[in-house]
Protein backbone atom coordinates (compact mmCIF):
# COMPACT_ATOMS: atom_id res chain seq x y z
CA UNK A 1 0.00 0.00 0.00
CA UNK A 2 2.87 2.26 -0.53
CA UNK A 3 1.89 5.75 -2.04
CA UNK A 4 3.23 6.69 -5.39
CA UNK A 5 5.69 9.28 -4.77
CA UNK A 6 3.61 12.41 -6.06
CA UNK A 7 0.58 11.52 -3.57
CA UNK A 8 3.35 11.19 -0.83
CA UNK A 9 4.69 14.46 -1.52
CA UNK A 10 0.57 16.22 -2.27
CA UNK A 11 -0.59 14.62 1.01
CA UNK A 12 2.79 15.24 2.99
CA UNK A 13 2.16 19.30 1.59
CA UNK A 14 -1.45 19.24 2.91
CA UNK A 15 -0.29 17.78 5.88
CA UNK A 16 2.04 20.59 6.33
CA UNK A 17 -0.43 22.94 5.73
CA UNK A 18 -3.11 21.62 8.29
CA UNK A 19 -0.11 21.53 11.12
CA UNK A 20 0.79 25.24 10.50
CA UNK A 21 -3.16 26.41 10.68
CA UNK A 22 -3.27 23.95 13.73
CA UNK A 23 -0.57 25.75 15.16
CA UNK A 24 -2.68 28.99 15.19
CA UNK A 25 -5.16 26.96 16.86
CA UNK A 26 -7.90 26.53 14.09
CA UNK A 27 -10.30 23.74 15.31
CA UNK A 28 -11.27 22.64 11.84
CA UNK A 29 -7.52 22.00 10.78
CA UNK A 30 -6.94 19.88 13.69
CA UNK A 31 -10.52 17.95 12.98
CA UNK A 32 -9.04 17.36 9.28
CA UNK A 33 -5.56 16.37 10.81
CA UNK A 34 -6.77 13.68 13.12
CA UNK A 35 -8.97 12.37 10.89
CA UNK A 36 -6.06 12.31 7.86
CA UNK A 37 -3.42 10.72 10.29
CA UNK A 38 -4.76 9.09 13.31
CA UNK A 39 -5.32 5.51 11.63
CA UNK A 40 -1.69 5.32 10.93
CA UNK A 41 -0.64 6.48 14.66
CA UNK A 42 -2.56 4.28 16.20
CA UNK A 43 -1.31 1.10 14.07
CA UNK A 44 2.53 2.34 15.16
CA UNK A 45 1.53 2.72 18.65
CA UNK A 46 -0.95 -0.63 18.77
CA UNK A 47 2.11 -2.10 17.46
CA UNK A 48 4.40 -1.06 20.27
CA UNK A 49 1.80 -1.21 22.96
CA UNK A 50 -0.77 -4.27 22.30
CA UNK A 51 -3.10 -3.53 25.30
CA UNK A 52 -5.86 -1.62 23.26
CA UNK A 53 -6.84 0.68 26.31
CA UNK A 54 -3.68 1.57 27.07
CA UNK A 55 -2.67 2.66 23.36
CA UNK A 56 -6.26 4.44 22.91
CA UNK A 57 -4.43 6.56 25.96
CA UNK A 58 -1.84 7.07 23.86
CA UNK A 59 -3.12 7.99 21.08
CA UNK A 60 -5.07 11.10 22.86
CA UNK A 61 -2.15 11.69 24.63
CA UNK A 62 0.08 12.02 21.46
CA UNK A 63 -3.03 14.51 19.68
CA UNK A 64 -2.91 16.75 22.36
CA UNK A 65 0.60 16.75 22.59
CA UNK A 66 0.03 17.69 18.65
CA UNK A 67 -2.39 20.25 19.28
CA UNK A 68 0.12 22.05 21.81
CA UNK A 69 3.03 21.91 19.92
CA UNK A 70 2.07 21.76 16.51
CA UNK A 71 3.72 25.71 16.01
CA UNK A 72 6.60 24.44 17.08
CA UNK A 73 7.02 21.84 14.15
CA UNK A 74 9.24 23.20 11.26
CA UNK A 75 8.43 22.25 7.83
CA UNK A 76 12.23 23.40 6.78
CA UNK A 77 13.31 20.12 9.37
CA UNK A 78 10.91 17.08 9.33
CA UNK A 79 8.52 15.99 6.89
CA UNK A 80 5.12 16.64 8.68
CA UNK A 81 4.56 12.56 9.09
CA UNK A 82 7.96 11.71 10.12
CA UNK A 83 7.36 14.43 12.97
CA UNK A 84 3.77 13.12 13.79
CA UNK A 85 4.98 9.36 14.07
CA UNK A 86 8.15 10.32 15.64
CA UNK A 87 5.81 11.77 18.39
CA UNK A 88 3.53 8.71 18.67
CA UNK A 89 6.52 5.99 18.90
CA UNK A 90 7.88 7.80 21.47
CA UNK A 91 4.46 8.03 23.47
CA UNK A 92 4.25 4.72 22.92
CA UNK A 93 7.84 3.74 24.00
CA UNK A 94 7.33 5.67 26.82
CA UNK A 95 4.25 3.87 27.64
CA UNK A 96 6.51 0.82 28.18
CA UNK A 97 8.51 1.98 30.29
CA UNK A 98 5.54 2.61 32.70
CA UNK A 99 4.54 -0.53 32.69
CA UNK A 100 7.38 -2.11 33.46
CA UNK A 101 6.66 -0.68 37.21
CA UNK A 102 3.87 -2.48 37.01
CA UNK A 103 3.82 -6.69 37.09
CA UNK A 104 3.43 -8.29 33.69
CA UNK A 105 0.55 -10.29 33.56
CA UNK A 106 0.81 -11.63 29.81
CA UNK A 107 3.06 -11.82 27.66
CA UNK A 108 2.85 -8.69 24.89
CA UNK A 109 4.47 -10.38 21.89
CA UNK A 110 3.47 -13.38 20.24
CA UNK A 111 5.94 -16.06 19.45
CA UNK A 112 6.62 -15.67 15.76
CA UNK A 113 10.48 -15.50 15.31
CA UNK A 114 11.40 -19.21 15.29
CA UNK A 115 13.93 -20.70 12.51
CA UNK A 116 11.20 -19.72 9.85
CA UNK A 117 10.82 -17.72 7.51
CA UNK A 118 7.80 -14.96 7.79
CA UNK A 119 5.25 -16.65 5.24
CA UNK A 120 1.32 -17.73 4.43
CA UNK A 121 1.41 -18.68 8.00
CA UNK A 122 2.44 -15.52 9.04
CA UNK A 123 0.06 -13.43 7.07
CA UNK A 124 -3.26 -15.48 8.23
CA UNK A 125 -6.21 -12.81 7.81
CA UNK A 126 -6.62 -11.66 11.42
CA UNK A 127 -3.12 -11.41 12.22
CA UNK A 128 -1.00 -8.62 12.00
CA UNK A 129 2.25 -9.39 10.49
CA UNK A 130 5.10 -10.13 12.04
CA UNK A 131 7.92 -7.51 12.27
CA UNK A 132 10.57 -9.06 10.12
CA UNK A 133 7.26 -9.41 7.52
CA UNK A 134 6.68 -5.56 7.93
CA UNK A 135 10.48 -4.57 7.65
CA UNK A 136 10.88 -6.58 4.53
CA UNK A 137 7.29 -5.39 3.12
CA UNK A 138 9.03 -1.39 3.89
CA UNK A 139 11.88 -2.51 1.91
CA UNK A 140 10.46 -4.02 -1.07
CA UNK A 141 8.01 -1.08 -1.09
CA UNK A 142 10.46 1.50 -1.13
CA UNK A 143 12.92 -0.27 -3.86
CA UNK A 144 15.40 -0.57 -0.60
CA UNK A 145 15.77 -4.22 -1.20
CA UNK A 146 19.76 -4.25 -1.64
CA UNK A 147 19.85 -1.84 1.67
CA UNK A 148 19.21 -5.69 3.12
CA UNK A 149 21.42 -7.63 1.54
CA UNK A 150 24.49 -7.04 3.42
CA UNK A 151 22.44 -8.08 6.52
CA UNK A 152 21.66 -11.42 7.75
CA UNK A 153 18.54 -13.15 9.08
CA UNK A 154 19.12 -12.59 12.67
CA UNK A 155 20.07 -8.69 12.12
CA UNK A 156 17.04 -7.86 10.47
CA UNK A 157 15.17 -9.35 13.24
CA UNK A 158 17.08 -8.16 16.00
CA UNK A 159 16.47 -4.54 14.13
CA UNK A 160 12.58 -5.58 13.21
CA UNK A 161 11.76 -6.21 16.88
CA UNK A 162 13.21 -3.29 18.21
CA UNK A 163 11.87 -0.73 15.52
CA UNK A 164 8.73 -2.59 14.91
CA UNK A 165 7.74 -4.20 18.18
CA UNK A 166 9.19 -1.81 20.22
CA UNK A 167 11.53 -4.20 22.54
CA UNK A 168 14.47 -2.94 24.26
CA UNK A 169 17.81 -4.52 24.13
CA UNK A 170 17.57 -7.10 26.70
CA UNK A 171 14.17 -8.18 25.08
CA UNK A 172 15.46 -8.87 21.66
CA UNK A 173 17.92 -10.65 23.52
CA UNK A 174 15.63 -12.85 25.53
CA UNK A 175 13.41 -13.39 22.67
CA UNK A 176 16.43 -14.78 20.11
CA UNK A 177 17.86 -16.04 22.43
CA UNK A 178 20.92 -14.68 22.53
CA UNK A 179 23.47 -12.51 24.52
CA UNK A 180 22.75 -9.12 25.30
CA UNK A 181 26.11 -8.00 23.60
CA UNK A 182 25.59 -9.93 20.13
CA UNK A 183 22.21 -8.17 19.59
CA UNK A 184 23.37 -4.84 20.66
CA UNK A 185 25.75 -5.14 18.09
CA UNK A 186 23.52 -6.50 15.35
CA UNK A 187 20.88 -3.81 15.53
CA UNK A 188 23.43 -1.06 15.77
CA UNK A 189 24.96 -2.84 12.24
CA UNK A 190 21.72 -3.07 11.03
CA UNK A 191 20.92 0.30 11.25
CA UNK A 192 24.48 1.58 9.97
CA UNK A 193 23.72 -0.48 6.97
CA UNK A 194 20.18 0.97 6.11
CA UNK A 195 21.95 4.33 6.94
CA UNK A 196 22.63 4.96 3.44
CA UNK A 197 20.02 3.31 1.10
CA UNK A 198 17.32 5.12 3.67
CA UNK A 199 19.15 8.17 3.05
CA UNK A 200 19.00 7.61 -1.00
CA UNK A 201 15.53 7.07 -0.72
CA UNK A 202 14.45 10.24 1.55
CA UNK A 203 16.72 12.26 -0.93
CA UNK A 204 13.83 10.29 -3.64
CA UNK A 205 10.91 11.65 -1.55
CA UNK A 206 12.27 14.99 -1.23
CA UNK A 207 13.22 15.33 -5.12
CA UNK A 208 9.42 14.07 -6.06
CA UNK A 209 8.14 17.18 -3.97
CA UNK A 210 9.92 19.76 -6.02
CA UNK A 211 9.02 20.85 -8.77
CA UNK A 212 11.57 20.19 -11.32
CA UNK A 213 11.93 16.57 -9.15
CA UNK A 214 11.59 13.34 -11.22
CA UNK A 215 9.64 10.26 -9.51
CA UNK B 1 31.22 14.20 27.58
CA UNK B 2 30.75 15.97 24.46
CA UNK B 3 27.35 15.57 23.44
CA UNK B 4 27.83 17.71 19.94
CA UNK B 5 30.82 15.04 19.02
CA UNK B 6 29.14 13.82 15.64
CA UNK B 7 30.43 9.91 16.26
CA UNK B 8 28.49 10.13 19.69
CA UNK B 9 25.36 12.53 18.69
CA UNK B 10 24.72 9.93 15.41
CA UNK B 11 24.72 6.90 17.51
CA UNK B 12 22.53 8.30 20.24
CA UNK B 13 20.21 9.71 17.39
CA UNK B 14 20.02 6.07 15.85
CA UNK B 15 19.28 4.27 19.22
CA UNK B 16 17.02 6.82 20.23
CA UNK B 17 14.51 6.80 17.01
CA UNK B 18 15.26 3.28 16.49
CA UNK B 19 14.01 2.79 20.07
CA UNK B 20 16.50 1.42 22.07
CA UNK B 21 17.69 3.82 23.75
CA UNK B 22 15.86 2.90 27.03
CA UNK B 23 15.47 3.93 30.59
CA UNK B 24 17.39 6.87 31.98
CA UNK B 25 19.34 7.36 28.91
CA UNK B 26 16.20 7.64 27.12
CA UNK B 27 15.65 10.33 29.73
CA UNK B 28 18.57 12.63 30.10
CA UNK B 29 18.68 12.20 25.82
CA UNK B 30 15.86 13.94 25.85
CA UNK B 31 16.54 16.37 28.33
CA UNK B 32 19.57 17.23 26.77
CA UNK B 33 17.54 17.70 23.30
CA UNK B 34 16.94 21.53 24.08
CA UNK B 35 20.38 22.98 24.35
CA UNK B 36 21.94 21.06 21.85
CA UNK B 37 21.42 21.88 17.63
CA UNK B 38 23.71 19.11 16.90
CA UNK B 39 21.64 16.21 18.90
CA UNK B 40 18.29 17.45 17.63
CA UNK B 41 20.34 17.70 13.73
CA UNK B 42 21.20 14.48 14.29
CA UNK B 43 17.74 13.14 14.99
CA UNK B 44 15.79 14.66 12.98
CA UNK B 45 18.53 12.74 10.25
CA UNK B 46 17.25 9.77 11.64
CA UNK B 47 13.49 10.14 12.12
CA UNK B 48 13.64 10.71 8.70
CA UNK B 49 15.63 7.87 7.69
CA UNK B 50 13.49 5.66 9.28
CA UNK B 51 10.33 7.44 8.49
CA UNK B 52 9.98 4.78 5.45
CA UNK B 53 10.47 1.75 7.93
CA UNK B 54 7.31 3.01 9.52
CA UNK B 55 5.04 2.73 5.70
CA UNK B 56 4.76 -0.99 6.09
CA UNK B 57 2.58 -0.79 9.76
CA UNK B 58 -1.30 -1.44 8.91
CA UNK B 59 -3.38 1.42 9.54
CA UNK B 60 -5.60 0.74 12.48
CA UNK B 61 -8.68 3.53 13.10
CA UNK B 62 -9.26 4.36 16.45
CA UNK B 63 -12.75 4.54 18.36
CA UNK B 64 -14.66 7.45 17.59
CA UNK B 65 -14.47 7.85 21.67
CA UNK B 66 -10.54 8.69 21.31
CA UNK B 67 -11.48 11.74 19.33
CA UNK B 68 -14.00 12.91 21.78
CA UNK B 69 -11.90 12.41 24.92
CA UNK B 70 -8.94 14.57 22.60
CA UNK B 71 -11.86 17.22 22.20
CA UNK B 72 -13.12 16.59 26.02
CA UNK B 73 -9.36 16.86 26.98
CA UNK B 74 -8.53 20.15 25.07
CA UNK B 75 -11.46 22.04 26.41
CA UNK B 76 -13.03 21.84 22.51
CA UNK B 77 -16.71 20.78 23.21
CA UNK B 78 -18.12 23.14 25.61
CA UNK B 79 -20.10 25.89 23.56
CA UNK B 80 -18.29 28.90 25.48
CA UNK B 81 -15.04 27.51 24.09
CA UNK B 82 -11.75 27.66 26.36
CA UNK B 83 -8.86 27.90 24.22
CA UNK B 84 -5.61 28.06 25.77
CA UNK B 85 -4.09 31.68 25.42
CA UNK B 86 -2.78 30.84 21.99
CA UNK B 87 -0.37 33.24 21.13
CA UNK B 88 1.66 33.76 24.61
CA UNK B 89 3.37 29.90 24.24
CA UNK B 90 5.73 30.40 21.03
CA UNK B 91 9.13 30.36 23.32
CA UNK B 92 7.33 27.43 24.92
CA UNK B 93 6.77 25.53 21.66
CA UNK B 94 10.34 25.99 20.26
CA UNK B 95 11.77 24.60 23.50
CA UNK B 96 8.97 21.83 22.70
CA UNK B 97 10.47 21.17 18.83
CA UNK B 98 13.18 19.05 20.54
CA UNK B 99 9.99 16.67 21.43
CA UNK B 100 10.66 17.07 25.22
CA UNK B 101 8.80 15.35 26.96
CA UNK B 102 9.30 16.82 30.27
CA UNK B 103 8.68 20.27 28.44
CA UNK B 104 5.19 19.19 27.33
CA UNK B 105 4.17 17.64 30.86
CA UNK B 106 5.55 21.41 32.20
CA UNK B 107 3.09 22.23 29.65
CA UNK B 108 0.39 20.68 30.29
CA UNK B 109 0.25 21.78 34.17
CA UNK B 110 0.40 25.50 32.59
CA UNK B 111 -2.64 24.88 30.56
CA UNK B 112 -4.49 22.71 32.67
CA UNK B 113 -6.83 25.58 33.87
CA UNK B 114 -8.00 27.29 30.64
CA UNK B 115 -9.39 30.67 30.60
CA UNK B 116 -12.76 30.85 28.99
CA UNK B 117 -11.44 33.18 26.18
CA UNK B 118 -12.81 33.36 22.04
CA UNK B 119 -11.31 30.78 19.18
CA UNK B 120 -8.61 33.31 17.02
CA UNK B 121 -9.41 34.41 13.62
CA UNK B 122 -7.27 32.33 11.40
CA UNK B 123 -6.66 33.49 7.89
CA UNK B 124 -5.45 31.89 5.24
CA UNK B 125 -2.80 34.20 3.16
CA UNK B 126 -2.97 32.69 -0.58
CA UNK B 127 0.39 33.68 -3.28
CA UNK B 128 -0.56 36.57 -5.19
CA UNK B 129 0.71 36.24 -9.44
CA UNK B 130 2.86 38.94 -8.63
CA UNK B 131 5.08 36.71 -6.54
CA UNK B 132 6.45 35.37 -10.17
CA UNK B 133 6.70 38.36 -11.39
CA UNK B 134 9.06 39.68 -8.04
CA UNK B 135 11.34 37.45 -9.33
CA UNK B 136 13.59 34.72 -7.05
CA UNK B 137 10.31 34.75 -4.78
CA UNK B 138 9.07 31.31 -3.80
CA UNK B 139 5.47 30.41 -4.50
CA UNK B 140 4.44 29.86 -0.72
CA UNK B 141 1.42 30.63 1.79
CA UNK B 142 1.23 32.07 4.85
CA UNK B 143 -1.05 31.64 7.69
CA UNK B 144 -1.80 34.49 10.19
CA UNK B 145 -4.31 34.31 13.57
CA UNK B 146 -5.90 37.25 14.97
CA UNK B 147 -6.42 37.23 18.85
CA UNK B 148 -9.72 38.28 19.57
CA UNK B 149 -9.37 41.61 21.18
CA UNK B 150 -7.28 42.12 17.80
CA UNK B 151 -4.20 42.83 19.62
CA UNK B 152 -1.81 40.39 18.16
CA UNK B 153 -1.52 38.76 14.91
CA UNK B 154 0.55 35.41 14.35
CA UNK B 155 1.76 34.81 10.84
CA UNK B 156 3.50 31.72 9.92
CA UNK B 157 5.12 30.64 6.63
CA UNK B 158 3.92 27.33 5.56
CA UNK B 159 7.61 27.17 3.74
CA UNK B 160 9.98 29.63 4.13
CA UNK B 161 10.05 32.77 1.12
CA UNK B 162 13.34 33.45 0.64
CA UNK B 163 14.44 37.31 0.16
CA UNK B 164 17.00 39.41 -0.97
CA UNK B 165 18.85 41.20 1.97
CA UNK B 166 17.63 44.28 1.43
CA UNK B 167 13.84 43.11 1.20
CA UNK B 168 11.31 43.17 3.82
CA UNK B 169 7.82 41.41 4.30
CA UNK B 170 5.20 43.97 5.74
CA UNK B 171 1.83 42.71 6.90
CA UNK B 172 -1.16 45.20 6.11
CA UNK B 173 -5.05 45.49 7.51
CA UNK B 174 -6.92 46.20 4.34
CA UNK B 175 -10.13 47.63 5.07
CA UNK B 176 -13.34 47.15 2.48
CA UNK B 177 -12.55 50.70 1.57
CA UNK B 178 -9.96 52.86 1.84
CA UNK B 179 -6.20 52.30 2.52
CA UNK B 180 -4.66 49.37 4.11
CA UNK B 181 -2.94 50.07 7.54
CA UNK B 182 0.80 48.37 8.49
CA UNK B 183 0.54 46.29 10.68
CA UNK B 184 4.48 45.54 11.02
CA UNK B 185 7.11 43.62 9.45
CA UNK B 186 6.69 39.45 9.47
CA UNK B 187 9.75 36.61 9.12
CA UNK B 188 9.81 35.42 6.14
CA UNK B 189 10.80 32.14 7.81
CA UNK B 190 8.69 30.70 10.55
CA UNK B 191 6.65 32.27 12.90
CA UNK B 192 6.00 36.11 13.69
CA UNK B 193 4.56 37.77 16.26
CA UNK B 194 2.99 41.46 15.49
CA UNK B 195 1.73 43.13 18.52
CA UNK B 196 2.64 46.78 18.16
CA UNK B 197 -1.17 47.64 16.86
CA UNK B 198 -4.49 46.63 16.73
CA UNK B 199 -6.32 45.09 13.28
CA UNK B 200 -8.70 47.68 13.04
CA UNK B 201 -12.38 46.45 13.42
CA UNK B 202 -14.09 45.40 10.20
CA UNK B 203 -10.68 44.71 8.04
CA UNK B 204 -12.28 42.83 5.07
CA UNK B 205 -8.21 40.73 4.56
CA UNK B 206 -4.40 40.68 5.50
CA UNK B 207 -1.84 41.50 2.40
CA UNK B 208 1.89 40.93 2.90
CA UNK B 209 3.86 43.06 0.60
CA UNK B 210 7.32 43.60 -0.30
CA UNK B 211 9.24 46.01 0.97
CA UNK B 212 12.44 47.66 1.20
CA UNK B 213 14.22 46.17 4.65
CA UNK B 214 12.79 48.02 7.52
CA UNK B 215 9.29 48.34 5.83
CA UNK B 216 7.43 51.12 3.84
CA UNK B 217 8.40 54.94 4.14
CA UNK B 218 5.30 56.05 2.96
CA UNK B 219 2.14 54.25 4.86
CA UNK B 220 1.07 52.69 2.16
CA UNK B 221 2.31 49.64 0.24
CA UNK B 222 5.30 50.16 -2.16
CA UNK B 223 6.30 46.87 -3.73
CA UNK B 224 4.03 44.22 -4.96
CA UNK B 225 1.32 42.51 -2.33
CA UNK B 226 2.62 38.98 -2.43
CA UNK B 227 -0.18 37.15 -0.50
CA UNK B 228 -3.51 38.39 0.11
CA UNK B 229 -6.14 36.29 2.23
CA UNK B 230 -9.76 37.34 3.40
CA UNK B 231 -11.06 37.21 6.67
CA UNK B 232 -14.20 36.08 7.65
CA UNK B 233 -16.85 33.68 6.33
Amino acid sequence: MPLPAQDWSQSSKELSQLLARVGLGDREAFAKLYERSSAKLFGVVLRIQRDQAAAEDILQEVFVKVWRSAAGFDAAQSQPLTWLTSVARNAAIDSLRRQQTQPQIQARHRVDDDDDAPDAVDLAADEAPGPLELLSRATEARALNHCMQDLNAMQKQSLALAFYDGLSHAEVAEKMAQPLGTVKSWVRRALLSLKNCLEHAQLRDVNAGSPAGQA
Amino acid sequence: MDYSRPPLADRLAAAYAAGTLRGPARRRYEALLPAHPALRQALHRWQARLMPLSTSVPPVIPPPVVWQRIQQQLGHLNPAPAVQRWWQGLSFWHALSGLSTAAVVGLAVLLAVPEPVQPPIVVVLESTQDVAAAGGVMSARFVASISPDGRAVVTRALQPVSLDADRALELWAVPPQGAPRSLGLIAAQGASLVQKSRVPPGTAALAVSLEPSGGSTTGAPTGPVLYVGKIGI
